[in-house]
């Protein structure tokens, strides 16, 4: 970690607001894990943890009934189910992708949200990996999907796209988790440093591995983040590509697409991203970290979404000119009742929340506002779960052989189901924010200049760690990577 | 139990030998302090007052209070963790014929609205499952239709009648028999004067014979026969032009031209699989040189018949009588001399709503044909409807060639209405001492305006007999069991006479009598068992009294008496004077015509049979409440069908509830739009809404029988109809009704047939591309299907056939509207063309065996592979139900178990293991087949387990398979053999000579699936004179 040095030609400034030190980054963010927790918190969480409640209470009825409970019917074969394992797959993605792959970009602005990322996909993954589990008409032997040797001989269908997304998804789950953990170390050991009572220093002793923050450490740390850094890039792709092959290897009008790796990955950032800022803009108030999280860091991600959803868009666009130029009349059909049949409802949802919306942030004024960005990355994230379920619902309930058409409709327990993983992944991250370091403090300390301890000539600068000036910037290029 | 010394472990005796476990603790022993030091302990944990002997007032010491818990508790765990103890006992002396898992096959008979239907059901164990249509029988020639394909399940109905009761209060047969002895001897005096016995129209011999003989018992007792739906227009009709009551018999396959008036003789009339076997049989196609017969219908709802039309007029069912006589008047005037019919007709006005080619075009048709045409009247229709096409068959040549009469099974029989009407005068004037009702159900299907439920109430002795407590049960003193056709001797003769036993093929599995048994206690006659009394009729009938055994069991395995078929009458004259005068009064009493027939709020409303419910009594049948209306696709309800325009003149929309009202009768009954109803017509099916019936049928429906009096049997004019100003949810199976233009019902008419013999490939040609893989070869077996959509009428037998054979739950309403329903097999009915009067394609849809399954490739756990011989199987056990197959299905024939349905539909929302089953549900399942359990995905195995018995017989006979050995189920019921099944690796085989005709198709082929099921696409034959 080296620190970041604005270049003000290209229009950049520094990554942490004036007057942010080491001291200052440890106390702001360790300060949380340590107070009482505040009364906001306490309401969040039972409420958080009542949804949890409801989750438990309905998948115990779903595993007592059937999947008869929920409104899935033929020819809507799936519904809800796999239209939340998509959506929360898909909020799962922005992890990664700010943790590594901008990473490896170098793009150090990402100190400020990754730890915040890398949480939310590790819950919202795991959200995710309850649907295949629960799905399923018989839960008791989902563990058929797995190569387990038997006495029957019989193997998962290694040709299922549906276990390769398995597959993927487990992949992408342990990795995630593993460059999560990876990455709290060296916070842990900070947290540890700063326990008074015995039980925190030891817990959070044992988080930290023995973490000393020797030359050693900090150099096998590194390459370790770097390395797994490297192995997530490819997952970020991967993943959702691989859940696209649900649908773009099936036959089914509508799902039958070669445009649907890039596209889900498209949607998948998208949402991720649209995920990360409502959290982030909830946490940054209520935890005053504006000098950390700061305007440009927020206006970079709107920029972000902003592409993502413009690809999202043409992906729908090239969705219909495919269609129509495929010939196929089940193709065609499928398209034009998306955007006029029983579901236009939906379609239309998803075009205005996912195309329209994010088109606001062309206008600088509106893309550095907080209001307007928080009630954006709301409606991207309704409008990103309607896409899945557009996906799955209009092209399943009107497909070849009109005699079987029909419609989908929820039930209550699709509701409970839903919002049930709320309460899991809200519980989750009430508990992050709670007892983890929510902001990665080594790493923001590694852009701050005393990251960069120069030899200063004028000896006019004062104690380590102020930062006055710009020009000494200049002074030491050697100081930037 | 017994009161044991406790051991004495507190009284260590020195001295004693220890016991020790090791050396240290041999020495810590050794030593008298340690010694003392255990003996304090073990006293202080066994005090000595606890170990006393229990003390006589307490009784209860706590060594036996912990023996009872221990040895309860131990029964306690017993019982919960092991199986149940059922005792398995081998045959000491095998039962002759019975081989464990190899099911026998016995003939037998079951009567269809009249009609007896020879049937083989396949029995396993002493324990039938499966009906199957008896190739010897004329009536059924191996095919059966939906109602006997789902009699099975009748028989095992857990609400059937039980016990005989009396006034609701259970009792028994020899307390009726004593109570009836002492009623019949009150009545013997006056020769049983006020004793009725009110039956239905039979055609059993043996039943006719008792009859008699109670006669003689009783001479001056009366008979009433009553049934709901009945063919006395059609024996009047015969009365009135032939001078006595016969039985009209139409041969569909040598007619180049039918005209049918409100007549739908492949679904609801008399002998429909006959009908629906020769009509077929005259539209098969295997080249374009072939021709196919052409079918005009007139009706006022649109029918199975009406859909299977070249053409069809929409005509109110009272006006079917103008138009029968304007095209009597054409024919007449243009060369076919109907005599003083001819003139007589004349007189009549021309109806209105006929178009004018539907007279001179239908009439030039007839007489082109030269004989080879028929005109068939509808039971709904008048006898003068009946008289007239009598005569025109006549006059056309066509008796003799395309029809015959023959005597009826029961000259006496006489019509129903005046029969029941004359009943009820006589309970109404006290006149009726006993009355015996055997079967039927009269409380509730007898005509509105007789009041009959209350009447019976009325008569100091009635008695019900029949199969389930009904209506008329709650009215009557008593109500007996009557035995299921299954379980009861019994036999009948078929229209043309054909006399067939019906043997039983389990013991009755209730305290039932048979019909015959009953009528033989009546009779007090000198056999009173059902075997002996059908005995003694075959012997008196066919044998003149001497009959050997050989002869009794030939009849028993063949189920048929071949020699038994009535005399065809070719040359009955024609009483024209009599028609003549019919005609003059019937066009007297004839009401002008309106012009419009759509007035606002009213309406004409005929009554038919249910296509499933017939006319209520298999209300309680699942299977048959669960299978899709043929037309309306409505499943667990009746609807009024209503045509798109009179349903927007009377603001009326599908789920809207009616009153139809007619002076102080109404029905409320939800209304439906169907296309191809009659404008200003509403048509109403009989049977449904019964209050009294099991824990299936009871409130299933709208009951429209309050609307139907003795003057309106058949069709009622002047209805109004009324917003009841309530919704009510239908569950349909089928809820799209257009093909979108696609090709997927193919079909084209003969000319273009002839023209283009490729058409149907050619709509949609299968893919040129190359494979991604290597092809896989098929050496052995390659089993296929093809599917006749020319001959398909869309009657749904196939569909309950499957259901019976693969074991398929019923969902019940809720789940139907959910789209959960579950039949392996369906017919797709899609409407084309005019929305007022649409023709209708038909497609039957189960699993087609897709060689590239798309189903295959997606199913994570390999659930669902394919067998070295093509077929898509599916492993029950692997399945963990992700419902990806489905979706991925194209034709969408895969059914997933959304819940435990098994128990779901007995026991309402309360969830129920399959092992807490009425057990007699259970006992009509089919042994070779899985109960699928919840969470399981299922599909049509093309019968796999019929493939695997046939393959087995073959194998065991060390002999090639035959082709035609192997059925499945529905082609094996199919009336219009419209499905074959076979070896396509064996190019003589039926279904491969079949999938290489030039009328083939493969469906969804450009999809890349390669199905394995072939269809023959439809050919109509519309007459290229006519518009519509």
């Amino acid at each position: 970690m080296s620190y970041f040095q604005p270049i003000p030609e290209l229009g950049e400034g520094p990554l942490v607001a004036e007057g942010t030190n080491f001291k200052v980054v440890t106390e702001t963010v360790s300060r949380v894990t340590e107070r009482k927790a505040p009364r906001g918190w306490w309401i969040c969480f039972l409420i958080a943890l009542s949804l949890v409640g409801v989750f438990t209470m309905t998948i115990g009825y779903l595993f007592w009934k059937g999947i008869g409970i929920w409104g899935n019917n033929s020819p809507c074969y799936w519904g809800w189910d796999i239209t939340n394992f998509v959506w929360w797959v898909g909020i799962g993605h922005a992890g990664t992708l700010i943790s590594a792959v901008l990473f490896i970009f170098r793009q150090r602005w990402r100190t400020a949200i990754n730890r915040f990322a890398e949480a939310m996909t590790i819950f919202a993954v795991i959200c995710a990996l309850i649907f295949p589990g629960i799905h399923v008409g018989r839960p008791w032997v989902a563990y058929y999907m797995f190569p387990l040797p038997n006495q029957m001989g019989v193997w998962p269908n290694f040709k299922s796209p549906l276990l390769w997304d398995l597959f993927a998804v487990g992949t992408y789950f342990t990795v995630s988790l593993m460059f999560w953990l990876v990455g709290l170390i060296p916070d842990f050991a900070t947290l540890r440093d700063r326990s008074t009572g015995r039980i925190r220093q030891m817990v959070y002793g044992v988080l930290a591995l023995g973490w000393r923050g020797s030359n050693r450490h900090w150099k096998n740390y590194e390459r370790a983040y770097l390395i797994l850094a490297g192995l997530s890039t490819p997952l970020v792709l991967s993943v959702h590509s691989v859940v696209s092959f649900d649908f773009a290897t099936s036959v089914e009008p509508g799902w039958h697409t070669t445009i649907f790796p890039p596209y889900f990955v498209a949607g998948a950032v998208f949402s991720g991203f649209a995920m990360v800022m409502t959290l982030l803009l909830i946490a940054r108030t209520v935890f005053k970290m504006n000098h950390l999280v700061q305007m440009r860091h927020l206006e970079l991600m709107n920029k972000i979404m902003l592409v993502t959803g413009s690809l999202v868009g043409y992906a729908y666009a090239m969705e219909f000119f495919t269609a129509w130029y495929s010939g196929s009349e089940y193709e065609m059909y499928v398209f034009i009742n998306r955007a006029t049949g029983p579901y236009a409802w939906a379609y239309w949802t998803m075009i205005s929340c996912n195309v329209i919306c994010p088109q606001l942030f062309w206008s600088r004024k509106l893309r550095r506002s907080i209001p307007v960005m928080f009630v954006v990355s709301i409606l991207i994230n309704i409008g990103m779960w309607f896409e899945r379920f557009v996906i799955i619902a209009t092209s399943l309930h009107r497909d070849y052989i009109p005699s079987s058409w029909g419609y989908f409709s929820p039930t209550v327990f699709d509701i409970c189901t839903y919002l049930g993983t709320f309460g899991i992944f809200f519980t989750l991250f009430l508990l992050f924010i709670r007892w983890a370091p929510m902001i990665a403090i080594a790493e923001v300390k590694g852009i701050l200049p005393e990251a960069d301890p120069h030899y200063d000539p004028h000896g006019s600068h004062g104690a380590h760690g102020s930062r006055e000036g710009s020009h000494g910037y200049a002074l030491e290029p050697q100081g930037a990577e | 139990m017994t009161r044991r010394t406790p051991y004495p472990v507190n009284q260590l005796q020195p001295g004693a030998p220890i016991y020790w476990r090791s050396l240290e603790e041999r020495e810590q022993y050794a030593e008298p302090s340690a010694f003392d030091a255990l003996q304090k302990e073990r006293a202080a944990e066994f005090t000595a007052d606890e170990l006393a002997a229990p003390s006589e007032t307490n009784g209860f010491d706590r060594r036996g209070f912990l023996s009872i818990m221990g040895a309860s508790m131990a029964l306690a765990g017993a019982a919960g963790c092991r199986r149940p103890v059922e005792k398995i006992v081998p045959y000491t002396q095998m039962p002759e014929q019975v081989i464990p898992g190899i099911p026998s096959h016995y003939a037998t008979v079951i009567n269809r609205r009249g009609e007896a239907l020879g049937l083989v059901v396949e029995s396993h164990e002493g324990r039938p499952t499966k009906i199957e249509g008896n190739p010897e029988h004329p009536a059924s020639r191996g095919a059966a239709d939906l109602i006997a394909q789902a009699s099975i399940l009748d028989l095992y109905d857990p609400d059937r009648a039980k016990k005989p009761s009396r006034l609701s209060v259970d009792s028994s047969w020899t307390a009726f028999a004593t109570e009836l002895e002492t009623e019949l001897n009150s009545f013997r005096g006056e020769g049983g004067a006020r004793l009725h016995i009110l039956t239905e129209p039979t055609n059993s011999p043996t039943v006719l014979r008792l009859r008699a003989a109670i006669a003689r018992s009783f001479p001056n007792a009366k008979f009433h026969s009553y049934a709901p739906v009945s063919n006395s227009n059609m024996r009047e009709g015969a009365r009135l032009a032939l001078g006595q009551p016969l039985q009209v018999h139409v041969a569909y396959d040598r007619a180049r031209v039918i005209l049918a008036l409100d007549s739908d003789f492949l679904q609801t009339e008399t002998a429909n699989v006959r009908s629906t076997r020769s009509f077929t049989g005259g539209r098969r196609l295997h080249s374009p040189r072939d021709t196919m017969s052409r079918l005009y219908v007139v009706e006022p709802s649109l029918t199975t018949t009406g859909t299977n039309a070249d053409h069809r007029l929409r005509l109110p069912a009272s006006q079917v009588f103008a138009y029968t006589a304007a095209l009597a008047a054409y024919l007449h005037d243009n060369g076919t001399n109907l005599g003083e019919v001819g003139e007589a007709v004349k007189k009549l006005p021309k109806p209105d709503a006929v178009p004018a080619e539907w007279v001179s075009g239908v009439a030039k048709e007839l007489m082109q044909a030269h004989g080879r045409s028929v005109v068939v009247a509808g039971s709904r229709q008048p006898a003068i409807v009946h008289a007239l096409a009598s005569a025109i068959n006549q006059a056309l040549g066509s008796v003799g060639v395309t029809m015959a009469y023959t005597t009826p099974v029961d000259p006496a029989e006489i019509d129903v209405v005046a029969n029941i009407r004359e009943l009820a005068e006589a309970i109404r004037h006290s006149d009726v001492g006993a009355l015996l009702i055997l079967g039927g159900n009269p409380a509730y299907d007898a005509p509105a305006d007789l009041g009959f439920g209350a009447l019976i109430k009325k008569v100091p002795f009635s008695v019900h007999f029949s199969s389930h407590v009904t209506e008329t049960s709650k009215a009557t003193t008593w109500q007996l069991p009557r035995a299921h056709e299954f379980e009861a001797w019994g036999d009948q003769r078929s229209i043309e006479g054909v006399y067939a036993i019906q043997q039983p093929l389990i013991a009755p599995l209730h305290d039932a009598k048979s019909d015959v048994e009953l009528l033989a206690m009546i009779a007090a006659t000198a056999e009173t068992n059902g075997k002996e009394l059908v005995h003694a009729t075959l012997a008196e009938t066919f044998h003149n009294g001497a009959m050997v055994e050989a002869d009794w069991n030939r009849v028993l395995r063949d189920g048929v008496v071949r020699s038994s078929v009535y005399q065809a009458m070719t040359a009955v004259p024609i009483k024209s004077p009599e028609i003549a005068t019919a005609i003059a009064a019937e066009i007297a009493k004839q009401p002008p015509t309106a012009a419009d027939p759509l007035v606002k709020g009213v309406v004409e409303v005929a009554f038919a049979p249910d296509a499933k419910m017939f006319d209520g009594r298999y209300a309680n049948n699942a299977w048959l409440q669960e299978l899709p209306d043929p037309i309306t696709k409505i499943s667990w309800d009746n609807a009024a069908t209503l045509s798109p325009k009179t349903a927007a003149e009377n603001g009326v929309s599908d789920g809207d509830v009616i009153r139809l009202r007619h002076g102080g009768q109404v029905a409320t009954i939800v209304a439906w739009v169907v296309p191809g109803q009659t404008d200003g017509t509403v048509g109403v099916h009989l049977g449904w809404g019964r209050t009294v019936s099991g824990r299936v049928g009871t409130g299933r429906g709208f009951d429209v029988y309050p609307l139907r009096t003795t003057e309106s049997m058949s069709f009622v004019t002047g209805v109004r109809i009324e917003h009841a100003g309530e919704r009510y949810p239908v569950s349909q199976t089928q809820e799209h009704n257009a093909m979108e233009g696609r090709p997927i019902a193919r079909e084209a008419t003969l000319a273009t047939y002839k023209q283009k013999p490729h058409f149907a490939e050619l709509q949609a040609p299968p893919p040129k591309t190359l494979p991604l893989w290597k092809k896989v070869v098929y050496a052995g077996h390659k089993w296929g299907m093809s599917i006749d959509l020319n001959a398909c009428t869309g009657c749904n037998a196939c569909v309950i056939a499957c259901q019976s054979e693969n074991n398929i739950t019923v969902v019940g309403k809720e789940q139907v509207a959910k789209g959960r329903e579950m039949h392996w097999i369906r017919i797709d009915r899609y409407f084309v063309g005019d929305g007022d009067n649409p023709a209708v394609a038909y497609q039957p849809l189960a699993c087609v065996q897709c060689e590239e399954a798309p189903c295959e490739n997606v199913c994570p756990v390999n659930a669902t592979a394919h067998s070295p011989e093509g077929l898509n199987d599916m492993a029950y056990n692997r399945c963990i139900g992700t419902r990806y197959c489905a979706n991925n299905c194209p034709y969408k024939v895969r059914r997933f178990n959304y819940l435990d349905f098994k128990g779901e539909f007995w026991h309402g929302s309360e969830l129920v293991e399959y092992d807490k089953l009425p057990k007699t549900v259970k006992m009509a399942q089919n042994p070779n087949v899985t109960v699928r359990m919840r969470g399981v995905m299922e599909k049509c195995t093309y019968c796999v387990q019929r493939i695997q018995r046939a393959k087995i017989a073959a194998k065991n006979a060390n002999r090639p398979m035959r082709d035609g050995e192997i059925v499945p189920a529905c082609a094996q019921t199919c009336p219009a053999d419209a499905i074959s099944f076979g070896d396509l690796n064996n190019p003589s085989s039926r279904v491969a000579r079949l999938s290489e005709l030039d009328r083939k198709y493969k469906l969804l082929a450009e999809v890349g699936t390669a199905p394995r099921t072939t269809y023959l696409a439809k050919v109509r034959n519309p007459n290229s004179e006519m518009k519509g």
